[in-house]
């Protein structure tokens, strides 16, 4: 297992992407808030360094973490790579978990500049909003890499299996309907009384707009309360294990299904 | 007879009689057991006979279709698609994959093969592609222990240089390490002092000794 992580370490060195995603990371959230008309409030500088912060790291997670997850279970099951280390005895589980994991690990800089950009160009002078602040973040944090984790396995699973553009949009597509697509059909809901295939569609749905807690960060709401931080903790993983159990039975480690 | 798992230096592989291999249907049986221990096997056939089924098979990636097989090593199978990220460099690849005291061995080697290390893996030609596959191969062999190597065509694309470079490394590793390759010689008077052939659906081996590919393509059909 720690030769093809580290083969795909190495592998998402050599591509170099990297230096752009952490440059953008770290220069996004400083540069961007400064060409809107700040001036006018600078109050709202700090919020908007947070927001831009974490917008980031959700398009990088989106746009980088999950098509490098798919370009890579596809590579491993044609490059003849996953065959190599099955006749070595490492098995599926553990070839998809070295993927995964040496992807996962491409994006825990990311969210770790986005804390850090936060604690530094925008923590709250109040001490008692200072600490809030502090927690809101990093639980963000782990909501995030615990909303993205499961979709990067899914990814390296489907693409094994059907192609990197399978593998790509598939998660994606999941992603951004949990983000977006869940609260407009929350919305239609309300609007219309007793629709039972919608409401059973509503809670079927991944909920990915729970993890992302740019609004209690630009609002300053506070982080959340802890049994409702807990709540949302055991919600995304029980996605793990459903998204995890999918992508083990996908995953496959050369191009003849085995 | 099972070589003790204590005794590096007994790499083996029995094909017993009966064994079959394929996918949906059986590509080809083995008529007679087959033992075979340390050193070099060539595995000759045309196209479509099963070369890579057989290799796939005994690597256990492939189930039989019946029949018993038994292996004792340490397995790699290095298919005929065995490629990298096309921006990965050698170097990068051999120090992701080959052992640390091992890897100035690699770099020798990749040396001697003329192989340019510091070039992206899709800039080389197809040849020095597959030398980088050759080379992790070999200096992934464990040392204190018995070792399976299952080449799919390596020697295709390589130039006689190279070739000869690579059968060399074999034997300078030949006392703890059995391999089974298959190929398509080019000129008739390559050695092959063991091999193995699929022909009209049948396994069988060809007998031992100082043979070459001549001695052998007549009887394959």
């Amino acid at each position: 297992m720690t030769s093809l992580f580290r083969l795909t370490i190495a592998t998402m060195l050599a591509r170099k992407m990297w230096a752009v995603v952490l440059l953008a990371s770290i220069l996004t959230p400083i540069i961007f808030p400064l060409l809107t008309p700040y001036e006018t409030n600078t109050a709202l500088l700090e919020p908007a360094r947070a927001q831009t912060a974490w917008t980031c790291t959700w398009i990088v997670a989106i746009l980088w973490t999950l098509s490098q997850a798919a370009r890579f279970g596809e590579s491993n099951s044609n490059s003849g790579m996953g065959s190599y280390f099955r006749s070595q005895g490492v098995g599926a589980l553990r070839q998809i978990f070295a993927l995964w994991g040496a992807v996962m690990l491409s994006l825990l800089p990311v969210v770790l500049i986005s804390v850090a950009v936060c604690l530094i160009f925008a923590m709250p002078a109040d001490p008692k909003e200072a600490s809030m602040w502090v927690w809101t973040n990093l639980q963000f944090a782990t909501l995030l890499l615990l909303a993205i984790g499961p979709l990067a396995l899914l990814g390296v699973g489907a693409s094994s299996r059907f192609g990197a553009l399978i593998g790509y949009v598939v998660p994606t597509g999941l992603c951004l309907y949990g983000l977006y697509g869940v609260t407009y059909l929350g919305m239609t809901i309300r609007l219309r009384d007793d629709n039972k295939i919608l409401e059973w569609l509503y809670a079927l749905s991944p909920q990915y707009h729970l993890a992302d807690l740019t609004p209690r960060l630009i609002f300053k709401m506070g982080h959340l309360p802890w049994p409702e931080f807990s709540g949302f903790l055991l919600y995304f993983l029980a996605i793990t294990v459903v998204a995890s159990s999918l992508a083990t039975l996908l995953f496959r480690t050369d191009p003849l299904g085995n | 007879m099972t070589p003790s798992p204590s005794d590096p230096s007994r790499a083996s592989v029995t094909l017993s009689k009966g064994l079959a291999i394929g996918y949906q249907s059986i590509l080809a049986t083995v008529t007679e057991d087959i033992p075979l221990k340390n050193g070099t096997h060539y595995l000759l056939a045309r196209n479509g006979r099963g070369k890579t089924t057989l290799l796939k098979t005994l690597a256990g990636l492939l189930r039989q279709r019946s029949g018993q097989y038994t292996t004792h090593g340490h397995c790699q199978f290095i298919g005929d698609e065995f490629y990298f990220d096309r921006e990965l460099k050698s170097k990068a690849i051999f120090k992701a994959l080959i052992p640390e005291p091992h890897r100035e061995g690699a770099l020798q080697l990749a040396e001697q093969l003329e192989l340019d290390i510091d070039k992206e893996f899709g800039k080389l030609s197809f040849g020095n592609r597959k030398k980088v596959g050759l080379v992790i191969a070999e200096f992934r062999i464990l040392k204190d222990h018995s070792n399976l190597v299952f080449y799919d065509e390596p020697f295709t694309g390589l130039d006689s240089p190279a070739r000869e470079a690579i059968t060399d490394q074999w034997l300078s590793t030949s006392d703890h390490t059995l391999r089974i390759v298959s190929c398509h010689p080019d000129f008739d008077s390559m050695a092959m002092p063991s091999a193995l052939l699929i022909s009209d659906g049948e396994i069988f081996r060809g007998s031992d000794g100082n043979l070459t590919w001549a001695d052998f393509k007549k009887r394959l059909s």
